[in-house]
C-alpha cells in the first residue's frame, strides 16, 4: 500500500491535482533590487535619522539620544526662530513658480509635437532634447555672462534707453536669475510626460468629439485636457521635486536672494562647524514633505482613472 | 654616514637584508626589543608608501607642484598623495569616516581646537631646517601649551576691496561692506567664524571672538537687516574675481590677492585695511596623529617652509608666506601684504584669527543670517 504521507503517491497526486510547488521566480527577481534598495535607500536614510536624533553623532564624548533639533524645527530656536521653516517655504514658492510655468510652456510644445501630425516630430523631439546632451555647467555659465549687470541684456537695455548703464537691472545673483536657469534646465524633462501621455490618446475620440459637431477648442478642453492630466501631474511632480532641494544652481547663480533650503542642508554639512545634526532633520523634513506629496498626487497619475470620468 | 645620506634614503642591499632580518627575528625572540634590533626594526620598516595629504584646492597637483617640488626629488618614491578639503568643517566631516591621512592644514583659529581634539600630535621642530626663517609671530600662534603644534605657511588679509571709479567711502571702515548706498555692488565672506568677529569690531564690541549671547543676537539682526545690499556672499575665490570681474560687484569682504586680480584685470580698485583693524589668516600644517610617516611629513614641511616656495606662492598665488626671506617680485603684493613690516599680521593693522570657544554658535547664527 502506498504511503499517503508522501507527496508522490498521495492520493491528491494520483488523482491528477499537483500540490502547488513555492514559485520563487517573484523573490529572486525581486531579490537584488530590493536589497540594493535596502542597503542603498534605507539603511542610508536610517543613518541620517540617527544623526538627526544624536544616536550617532560627529562629536567625540557623550552624546544621549535627543529630539531637540526637531524640537527647534518646529516650535522656534533662540536664536534663529522659525528660519529654516521659512527658508522651506521660499524653496516652496520657487519651486512652484517654476514648475507651473514651464509645465505651462512645455504644454504647447508637446502638444505641438504629438498632435500636429508633423512628419519630423521625432526629430523636432531629438533638438528639444539636445541641450541635455551638454554640459550643465556650460549652460549655467553662459546665463551668467547674459545676466551680467554689463552683459547682453543690459547693455540692450541701455541702448535702448529703458536702463540708465548706471544702473542696470540686477538679474544674475537673484532669485529671478534661479528660478530663469531652473526654467531653462528643466524644460526638456517637463516636455517628455507630457509629449507621451498625448501621444497616447486615443485619436478616435478626437475624431469622435468633432464629428459629434465639437470645436476644437471644446474638444480640446473636454477630451484633450483631461486625458492628459495624468502626464501634467507626472511633469509637474518631475520638477517640482528635484527643484525643492536643489542647490548647485543657487549657488552659480543665486547670490543671497536666491539662497534655498538645499542650500543650507550643505552647509551645515560641510561649512562653518559641521552640524550634521540640524543638517540631517532638515533633510529628513525634505523627504518626508516630498513622501507626503507624493502620496497625495499619486491618485492622480492614474490614467485609467481619467478616462473612467 | 656618507654625504648626502640619511635614515630614510639609505638603500639596504640584500646581506644587509638577510642580516637585518636575522637581527629583528632574533630580537622577536626576546620579550622586549633591544636597542639594536630597535634599529634594524625601524629600518625595515622605514617610513614607506605614498605621503598622505589632506589639503585645499590649489595646494596639489592642481597647481601647487613648485611648493614641493624639493620633497618630490628627494623622495621619488613617497610621492604625496591629496585629497581636497573644501574647509576644516569639511576636514571634520572626513574624518568621521577615519583619519586617512598624515597631514593637513587647518586654519590659525583652529589650532587650539585641534591640539585638544586628540587627533594630531605636534611637530619636532628641530626636523625642519627651514623653521628657523618663520615669522616668529606667526610661529607662535602655531603653539599650544608650549607644543608645536601648527607650522605656519600661507597668510594673508582679510580687508576691503572696492572700485575707486564707483565707491567713495564715508570712511576707512568695515561699514563699507553696510553702506546703503550700493546696494545690490556689496560681497561679504561665508565664513561666521571671520563675518561675526568683524561684525564686532564694526559694532566696537570689546572681544568679538567671544561674544556673549546678547551680543551674537545684536550682530545677526544687524547683518540681517543689511543682506538685502549683499549681492552674493562668497566661498571661491574665482567666483569672486568672475563677478567682480564682470562689475557685477563694486566692494567686496577680500584676500589681497583679490586686489593683485583685479589690478591685474585694469580695474581701479583699492584694497583698504579699516581703522576697526583688519583680520588675519595663517594656514597651519598640523601633523595628525598615528601616522606612520611622521618623518617624511616634516620632510614635506620642510619642503613648503623654504623661501624658494614662499616666493613661488607669493609671486602666483598672491598669498604671504610665513618664511621672512620670501619676497614676492610684484611692489603691489608687497604693499598689499606690508612685508617689510613683519608685525603687520598680528599688530595695530590686524587681529589674528584666533580660537572662537563658541565657534559651533558663532556657525549657527551665520547660517540663520543666511537663511533668513
Amino acid at each position: 500500500m502506498a504511503d499517503t504521507a508522501e507527496v508522490g503517491t498521495s492520493p491528491a497526486h494520483r488523482s491528477g491535482h499537483r500540490r502547488p510547488r513555492l514559485d520563487l521566480t517573484g523573490p529572486s527577481l525581486l531579490g537584488l533590487p530590493v536589497a540594493a534598495l535596502v542597503v542603498f535607500f534605507v539603511v542610508p536614510i536610517a543613518i541620517v535619522g540617527a544623526y538627526s536624533v544624536d544616536a550617532l553623532s560627529i562629536r567625540s564624548g557623550p552624546h544621549p539620544v535627543t529630539l531637540t533639533a526637531w524640537r527647534d524645527l518646529f516650535t522656534g530656536d533662540p536664536f534663529l526662530g522659525h528660519v529654516y521653516l521659512k527658508l522651506f517655504w521660499k524653496s516652496v514658492t520657487i519651486s512652484l513658480i517654476v514648475s507651473a510655468v514651464i509645465v505651462a510652456l512645455a504644454y504647447p510644445l508637446a502638444y505641438y509635437l504629438a498632435l500636429s501630425g508633423t512628419k519630423r516630430k521625432y526629430v523636432l523631439l531629438l533638438l528639444l532634447i539636445a541641450p541635455f546632451l551638454t554640459s550643465y555647467l556650460l549652460r549655467v555659465l553662459a546665463w551668467k555672462v547674459l545676466l551680467g549687470d554689463q552683459g547682453p541684456i543690459n547693455s540692450l537695455l541701455s541702448t535702448m534707453g529703458l536702463q540708465s548703464s548706471d544702473h542696470p537691472l540686477h538679474l544674475i545673483y537673484s532669485r529671478f536669475a534661479v528660478m530663469l536657469v531652473l526654467g531653462y534646465i528643466w524644460l526638456p524633462f517637463v516636455a517628455l510626460p507630457i509629449f507621451v501621455s498625448l501621444e497616447s490618446l486615443d485619436r478616435r475620440l478626437l475624431e469622435a468629439a468633432s464629428d459629434l459637431g465639437a470645436s476644437r477648442l471644446y474638444t480640446f478642453s473636454r477630451v484633450t485636457l483631461p486625458l492628459s492630466i495624468p502626464g501634467v501631474f507626472a511633469a509637474f511632480l518631475f520638477v517640482f521635486i528635484p527643484t525643492l532641494g536643489e542647490f548647485v544652481t543657487p549657488s552659480l547663480v543665486g547670490g543671497t536672494d536666491g539662497y534655498m533650503y538645499g542650500n543650507q542642508i550643505v552647509d551645515l554639512f560641510g561649512t562653518g562647524f559641521p552640524d550634521w545634526r540640524t543638517g540631517a532633520v532638515l533633510a529628513l523634513f525634505l523627504l518626508g514633505v516630498v513622501a507626503v506629496l507624493t502620496l497625495v498626487f499619486a491618485r492622480f497619475l492614474q490614467p485609467s482613472q481619467v478616462a473612467a470620468d | 654616514m656618507r654625504d648626502g645620506e640619511d635614515l630614510l634614503e639609505r638603500r639596504v642591499s640584500r646581506q644587509e637584508l638577510v642580516k637585518l632580518a636575522a637581527v629583528a627575528g632574533g630580537a622577536g625572540l626576546l620579550a622586549g626589543r633591544t636597542s639594536v634590533a630597535g634599529a634594524a626594526l625601524s629600518r625595515l620598516g622605514a617610513e614607506s608608501g605614498n605621503l598622505r595629504v589632506l589639503d585645499w584646492a590649489g595646494y596639489g597637483y592642481d597647481g601647487g607642484q613648485a611648493m614641493f617640488a624639493a620633497y618630490v626629488k628627494k623622495y621619488p618614491k613617497n610621492k604625496p598623495k591629496f585629497t581636497v578639503m573644501a574647509n576644516e568643517a569639511d576636514a571634520l566631516s572626513k574624518f568621521q569616516a577615519g583619519v586617512n591621512w598624515d597631514l593637513f592644514r587647518p586654519y590659525v583659529g583652529w589650532v587650539k581646537y585641534f591640539a585638544e581634539s586628540g587627533l594630531v600630535q605636534p611637530w619636532d621642530t628641530k626636523l625642519i631646517p627651514n623653521f628657523k626663517h618663520l615669522n616668529p609671530i606667526m610661529v607662535k600662534a602655531g603653539q599650544y601649551k608650549g607644543k608645536q603644534y601648527g607650522i605656519p605657511e600661507d597668510w594673508g588679509f582679510d580687508a576691503i576691496l572696492y572700485r575707486t571709479d564707483k565707491v567713495k567711502p564715508k570712511a576707512r571702515s568695515w561699514g563699507l561692506l553696510f553702506d546703503d548706498r550700493y546696494k545690490g555692488k556689496i560681497a561679504w565672506y561665508d565664513d561666521g567664524s571671520t563675518m561675526l568677529p568683524m561684525t564686532g569690531l564694526y559694532l566696537g564690541f570689546k572681544d568679538p571672538w567671544n561674544q556673549t549671547d546678547a551680543q551674537l543676537k545684536k550682530a545677526q539682526k544687524f547683518l540681517i537687516s543689511k543682506k538685502h545690499l549683499v549681492r552674493t556672499i562668497w566661498s571661491s575665490e574665482t567666483a569672486l574675481w568672475e563677478a567682480f570681474g564682470s562689475g557685477d560687484l563694486w566692494i567686496a569682504y577680500a584676500w589681497p590677492n583679490d586686489w593683485v586680480q583685479m589690478k591685474k584685470k585694469g580695474l581701479p580698485v583699492v584694497y583698504m585695511m579699516p581703522k576697526e583693524r583688519a583680520l588675519s589668516w595663517i594656514g597651519m600644517f598640523m601633523l595628525l596623529k598615528g601616522t606612520p610617516r611622521p618623518n617624511l611629513a616634516h620632510a614635506y614641511v620642510d619642503a613648503w617652509s623654504s623661501a624658494v616656495s614662499g616666493k613661488w606662492l607669493e609671486d602666483n598665488y598672491g598669498y604671504g608666506h610665513a618664511n621672512l626671506l620670501a619676497r614676492p617680485s610684484s611692489s603691489d603684493l608687497l604693499r598689499a601684504l606690508k612685508i617689510d613690516n613683519p608685525k603687520a599680521v598680528g599688530s595695530s593693522i590686524a587681529y589674528i584669527d584666533r580660537d572662537i570657544p563658541r565657534r559651533d554658535l558663532y556657525a549657527k547664527v551665520w547660517e540663520g543670517v543666511k537663511s533668513a
